[in-house]
């Protein structure tokens, strides 16, 4: 019994596993990269490559339908993850520091807007604002789906993930850190503003980030709630898709990727300038 | 105390959590100026009551006076006195500069005031040139500086130290300790300290509380603590004793339960069951049958020795009890074990403690 031993995998075993993930490569990001190549091609058919060309970007940014469906898939994201990065972070901190009645059953059902799939969520809001509706109607004014009730419902399923990322960012938190800034002299709003706030800042960020993904992304729900005017822009191309593929979607939905990639990395190279200035302090 | 104000005033301070009595109606006056530790085993309630004072916690019971103005119930903004926390609790995403900084800007000190004290502040604890620097980018004994600053820029009235070496290596805490009392005499403020470990205390302060259960068994100055303890847990908890069972005979004199008579001052009366404690450094080995001029002495046999480099243990049964006896600065052992000795000491060096 002597040398080495042998902990590894075999040769073939490794080949084989390399192989099984280039495959599983391809399998993710062939059909992106058809779906982009396509986008710049110059023949109206989609399967027929006929040249380079910008014309359906081009198209896509004329037509009014599609414009009016950024527009609105912009605003509802902005507003729905603004809100729900106050609101969600206010519930994770009520959640993770003060004992109330019904406490518990708060903490167990905050989080059933990410379990409960899409549909069920959506008809359920669907539901609500009928009723709602018909009850403040009662009183006058008339409303009608659009645009705010896409957002609200938006607000409704982000306020969920904000909170339970805030929350994991509380379980770690150091609190002499505020008794500490409360023994000097901070009041209880300062100590939140100056010490606690930027403390969980990473938290409330992601949570913002993951938010605005998914709003951008969402097409049950907002299908749903939203009314005339009010289309997001992946409920305009799930809805046109059924008149075809036409490459004016694949130019849509590559600049759709173009900017969710742009969010991941702005977001990626926000956290390495934090990382590598304090690295760089560190040096010195 | 004889000082008219004392710098802080507990009167009948009791702290419960829910069923726990956390501190059971504790009384303590601290002097202006004095340097104060708070001494006690982990959980006997010595940093709850550090926290009522800072205002960390509110005391359920009791009366709470800092410079003769009742505080027991204010919030922690609006009290004299600032904390050194037990692992510093420096802000994180705060440079040195700013973390020191952070107490006066919540009072609202504006420049040139504001970077003239923080200089100030910086220099005391020699920190001077790291001011833009991050906490994690400090060792823990600059940490501890940072800390200090950080409270004592504020000119609090008393500062309170939640075991402030506790997270320093031996060599760095003994350094500090000197340090800190250098830096208490320089301000002139009162210090008040936790801390579980006595010889810290002992070294540092002028005065001790020692702490058990919630209660507050003994104040004094470390002589007196050491060698008066006040209760068997005391001479027990301070340093190393031998407790022998005894009962006591007259006012200078108790009997130990073999049976030896000796000689110890004690106020409780005859009869009583007590204790006396007796440190091994403060009696003798001499041979067998030689006996003191005066002082008491009991006759024993060396069981047992421990050579530890700067003294020497002996143990040395008398009867049923057993007694450790510590030598220093001697060359050689003259006894071996089976040896037959006479364990001596000189009048005074027995103290009776209450059971």
């Amino acid at each position: 019994m002597s040398g080495v031993v042998e902990v590894g995998l075999g040769r073939r075993t490794r080949r084989g596993l390399a192989v099984w993930a280039w495959a599983v490569f391809a399998f993710l990001y062939v059909p992106i990269v058809v779906l982009v190549v396509f986008s710049f091609n110059a023949s109206s058919r989609v399967n027929i490559w006929g040249g380079f060309s910008f014309q359906w970007y081009g198209e896509a940014l004329r037509n009014d339908v599609i414009t009016s469906a950024i527009r609105v898939s912009l605003i509802v994201a902005l507003v729905s993850t603004v809100v729900s990065m106050v609101l969600g972070t206010a519930v994770a901190l009520a959640l993770a520091r003060y004992r109330f009645r019904g406490r518990r059953a708060l903490d167990g059902t905050v989080y059933l807007p990410i379990v409960i799939p899409d549909i069920t969520m959506a008809v359920m809001l669907l539901v609500f604002f009928a009723e709602a509706f018909k009850f403040i109607d009662s009183f006058g004014p008339r409303f009608t789906l659009g645009i705010s009730t896409v957002a609200l419902s938006h607000i409704a399923f982000n306020i969920s993930f904000v909170c339970v990322v805030v929350r994991a960012r509380l379980d770690q938190f150091d609190r002499t850190l505020e008794e500490a800034a409360r023994d000097l002299y901070a009041t209880g709003w300062q100590t939140f503003r100056r010490v606690t706030l930027p403390l969980i800042m990473p938290g409330v960020a992601a949570g913002g980030l993951l938010a605005l993904t998914l709003s951008l992304d969402d097409v049950v729900i907002s299908a749903f709630v939203s009314g005339p005017g009010s289309t997001t822009l992946p409920v305009y191309v799930f809805s046109s898709i059924r008149r075809g593929v036409t490459p004016e979607l694949n130019a849509i939905s590559t600049l759709m990727l173009t900017a969710s990639i742009a969010l991941v990395l702005g977001s990626l190279a926000l956290q390495r300038r934090r990382a590598s200035a304090s690295q760089q302090t560190q040096v010195l | 105390m004889t000082d008219p104000v004392a710098a802080v005033e507990i009167e009948g301070v009791t702290k419960r959590f829910g069923e726990v009595v956390a501190v059971d109606n504790i009384d303590l006056a601290i002097g202006d100026g004095e340097f104060f530790a708070l001494l006690g085993p982990s959980g006997c309630g010595k940093t709850t009551t550090l926290r009522m004072i800072a205002g960390l916690d509110l005391p359920t019971e009791g009366s709470l006076r800092i410079f003769g103005e009742e505080v027991g119930m204010a919030p922690p903004d609006r009290r004299p006195v600032n904390t050194v926390f037990q692992a510093y609790a420096l802000f994180p995403h705060m440079t040195v500069r700013q973390n020191i900084e952070f107490g006066l800007r919540m009072r609202g000190i504006k420049n040139p005031e504001l970077s003239q004290r923080v200089a100030e502040a910086t220099g005391m604890v020699r920190l001077a040139g790291m001011e833009e620097r991050r906490p994690d980018q400090l060792s823990g004994g600059q940490q501890q500086r940072v800390a200090l600053a950080r409270a004592l820029v504020n000119q609090p009235k008393v500062l309170l130290l939640d075991e402030p070496l506790g997270a320093l290596d031996l060599k760095l805490r003994q350094e500090m300790q000197q340090e800190l009392k250098a830096l208490q005499r320089e301000v002139g403020i009162t210090f008040v300290f936790v801390t579980h470990d006595q010889e810290e205390a002992l070294a540092m302060s002028e005065r001790i509380g020692v702490m058990s259960e919630g209660r507050l068994l003994q104040v004094g100055t470390p002589r007196e603590i050491y060698d008066r303890p006040a209760s068997r847990f005391v001479a027990d908890f301070i340093g190393r004793t031998n407790i022998l069972e005894a009962s006591v005979e007259s006012a200078s004199t108790v009997r130990l339960d073999n049976g030896a008579l000796i000689e110890a001052e004690t106020s409780t009366p005859a009869g009583s069951r007590v204790a006396v404690s007796l440190r091994p450094e403060r009696v003798r080995l001499q041979p067998h049958g030689t006996t003191a001029a005066e002082g008491s002495s009991l006759d024993g046999e060396v069981r047992d020795i421990t050579y530890l480099g700067h003294a020497v243990v002996y143990e040395v049964a008398a009867g049923p009890v057993s007694i450790e006896v510590r030598v220093e600065g001697e060359v050689g052992e003259p006894f071996a074990a089976g040896d037959e000795v006479t364990v001596a000491w000189d009048r005074g060096a027995a103290a009776v403690v209450a059971d």
